[in-house]
């Protein structure tokens, strides 16, 4: 199908549209990563990779990355053209909806960051800030497969 | 640029199966032909991007009266629609759709669906309804409605081997869809029955 995907954290269970959103990112991603003049820096995966998070807090932190993208990322990611604008829009309104079902996760206390993941969050918010905001939105962008990968 | 030109009226959207299309009413302007163009503003526009609005290219100056819109609404959140007429220099306010528009209120039709019997083989064959669908095929025998069978179907790309009948005994089969990015089912199709060993098909 539209490549709906059921994420299950313990009890919580989170649907996303990850084809949808992964279309949408392919569409733009090299003209996104082409606009990133650093490429020797990583805000998603330095020092430690994703895919170093425990398993029992992967609800935690990735509902923390959907808000740092949804509240930080996307609004400084306007570019001159029409075409990747739509499609910046729609992965963040897909985001938008995601975080929504994150949110009931964790009203049901099944989506807890133990310390070691709460480092990794500060990291990569101090990774982000260490940039100028724009450069620092665009990479992050176009990091977002980093996210999908390790998500999925 | 004077905005001398009445907005679009009776704007309205044509939700279909995942198929989402903008229509509005034409602007009748005497010896001018007028175009049309259309800005979507998602949720996250809304609360995160200063209520920005997003044009449509494909829709952007056309004399069409109608927008397919099912790329730009890709998620399920509320969206604001508007639309605007240009004749030469001059151009209209903005016609704004009354209300917001979410996907989740797609109107779901049942899916086409040809039921085989090959031999002993019950068959089905659904409607490729897109990308988003998948479905619930009920299968039984007749006059056996207690003892129905279920099978989910993710994709619709080709014929899906139900059961291995019995000879001479007659099947019914009815399918519904189920869109999973809005957790909607569509209604149950008409129940078509077929008869073992010559059993012959027609779509419904």
């Amino acid at each position: 199908t539209v490549g709906n995907k059921i994420f299950h954290f313990g009890p919580c269970r989170v649907s996303m549209s990850m084809t949808e959103i992964r279309s949408g990112f392919n569409t733009i991603k090299a003209n996104i990563q082409a606009r990133d003049p650093i490429r020797t820096l990583s805000i998603l995966s330095y020092p430690h990779s994703l895919h170093k998070v425990k398993s029992s807090d992967r609800c935690c932190v990735s509902h923390q990355l959907f808000n740092f993208y949804v509240d930080k990322v996307f609004r400084h990611c306007r570019t001159e053209d029409p075409y990747i604008n739509r499609k910046i829009s729609s992965i963040a309104n897909s985001f938008l909806s995601i975080r929504r079902n994150f949110q009931q996760c964790q009203e049901q206390k099944n989506c807890v960051c133990d310390q070691e993941s709460l480092e990794k969050l500060k990291q990569v918010l101090e990774n982000y800030e260490g940039l100028n905001v724009t450069a620092a939105a665009m990479k992050a962008l176009g990091e977002l497969d980093i996210l999908l990968d390790w998500m999925e | 640029e004077d905005a001398l030109l009445p907005a679009p009226q009776n704007i309205s959207i044509l939700s279909t199966n995942m198929k989402h299309f903008l229509t509005w009413s034409p602007v009748m302007v005497q010896g001018e032909t007028v175009r049309y163009s259309v800005e979507f503003q998602g949720e996250y526009e809304r609360e995160y991007a200063n209520e920005s609005w997003i044009p449509i290219c494909e829709c952007s100056l056309m004399a069409a009266t109608e927008c397919n819109i099912t790329e730009d609404i890709s998620a399920t959140v509320a969206y604001n629609l508007r639309v605007r007429a240009n004749a030469g220099t001059r151009r209209s306010e903005w016609g704004t759709l009354k209300g917001f528009f979410n996907r989740v209120t797609t109107s779901l039709t049942p899916p086409l669906m040809k039921v085989i019997a090959d031999g002993y083989h019950l068959l089905v064959e659904l409607e490729d309804m897109g990308p988003a669908f998948q479905f619930c095929v009920l299968y039984w025998k007749k006059g056996q409605e207690s003892r129905m069978q279920q099978k989910v179907v993710k994709e619709a790309s080709s014929v899906v081997h139900l059961d291995t009948m019995e000879a001479g005994l007659d099947y019914c089969v009815k399918a519904q869809a189920y869109v999973e990015a809005i957790n909607r089912s569509s209604s149950f199709s008409q129940t078509k029955c077929v008869r073992a060993q010559g059993g012959t098909s027609v779509w419904l």
